[in-house]
């Protein structure tokens, strides 16, 4: 289930960490989800590469105070976009979702 | 220990040298950066579960080759359509050049040299179309996290899209070969033969880099579907 959404978790890590490497976005995912989503931590950067592809993230080689160097992502316009579309699809899942569980009314179609 | 996890995944990932150099560096950065994190002191300890926590090579290194046949197969598509235009760019020079020298067809090869001439134009634009599709259906298609059997059909289809504009551009290189041996046919041979010859070979180098490219996809599709099988 959470491979299904790893992209919108990468998106999101990254839109509240601001420009962020692949240890920091993992780090930034633990933090905001209180350690729930205990996934290996090496299927982010596969994740990363390929958001990087589909122009939803950027990157840029530094170095790192280490002196190793250092890939840092941020997330561009289309990521940005892509990433509010995302989360209004998921906040209609999970309230329809909530509804069913909790048994309330259902809500009238808008349309 | 994380110097051998290294070893591994870039040999994994040796099917894509560019790749393998880059997330090595990458995971070295973030496994010594865990390893710095690490509160227990023990660095043999901090690095084994460093290594655990990021997960095993071979199943990355196949998240990492879908990401790679990806990149591989746009870029057929971008090559595609470049090459169309290469090939397009030398015809049209020859032509302006047979129209400078006043170069024609002799009388007697006219018939055939006007059959010859409309095989090569349907076949041109032809792979003009086939390859612009094929272009942008690679191009619209979403990358999948692993090598999905949706993935697999979509780029069995772009496959059959880029061998089918390959097979139309030979039609019209070997045509334009026809009609440039129609054209010199008789003729003696000086140095204004070089332009048609140069480019003519540049047609055939181009469909040629073109038959790598499908050639390479197709590989890294086989090495792709191999790291899945783990």
């Amino acid at each position: 289930m959470l491979k299904g959404h790893l992209d919108m978790i990468v998106l999101a890590a990254l839109s509240a960490a601001g420009p962020a490497h692949g240890y920091a976005v993992i780090e930034e995912i633990k933090r905001r989800s209180g350690g729930a989503f205990d996934l290996p931590e090496g299927t982010i950067y596969p994740a990363l590469h390929r958001l990087e592809q589909a122009g939803l993230l950027r990157s840029s080689w530094m170095t790192a105070d280490s002196g190793r160097r250092r890939r840092v992502y941020t997330l561009t316009r289309t990521g940005n976009r892509a990433l509010v579309e995302r989360r209004a699809v998921w906040k209609q899942f999970s309230d329809a979702i909530g509804d069913l569980l909790g048994g309330t009314r259902p809500r009238e179609n808008p349309a | 220990m994380i110097p051998d996890y290294l070893e591994r995944l870039e040999r994994e990932l040796s099917f894509d040298r560019p790749l393998s150099r880059c997330v090595r560096q990458e995971v070295e950065d973030h496994l010594w950066e865990a390893v710095a994190a690490d509160s227990t002191g023990n660095t043999l300890q901090a690095q084994r579960r460093a290594i655990a926590n990021f997960g095993d090579a071979r199943a990355i290194a196949a998240q990492f080759a879908m990401v790679s046949l990806a990149r591989h197969s746009r870029r057929a598509g971008v090559a595609a359509v470049l090459i169309i235009a290469g090939v397009f760019i030398a015809m049209k020079a020859r032509l302006a050049w047979y129209a400078a020298a006043q170069w024609v067809i002799s009388e007697d090869m006219r018939a055939i040299g006007g059959l010859v001439g409309r095989i090569d134009r349907y076949a041109f634009w032809l792979s003009v179309i086939i390859g612009l599709g094929g272009w942008i259906y690679i191009r619209s298609r979403q990358i999948p996290a692993a090598f999905c059997p949706v993935y697999r059909s979509q780029l069995r289809r772009f496959f059959l899209l880029c061998s089918a504009t390959a097979a139309a551009l030979v039609v019209s290189v070997i045509s334009d070969g026809v009609l440039t041996a129609l054209l010199l046919h008789g003729t003696e041979m000086s140095a204004e033969f070089m332009i048609p010859i140069v480019s003519m070979t540049i047609e055939i180098g181009c469909v040629g880099i073109f038959v790598l490219q499908i050639r390479r996809v197709t590989q890294r599709a086989a090495s792709t579907a191999a790291l899945q099988k783990i």
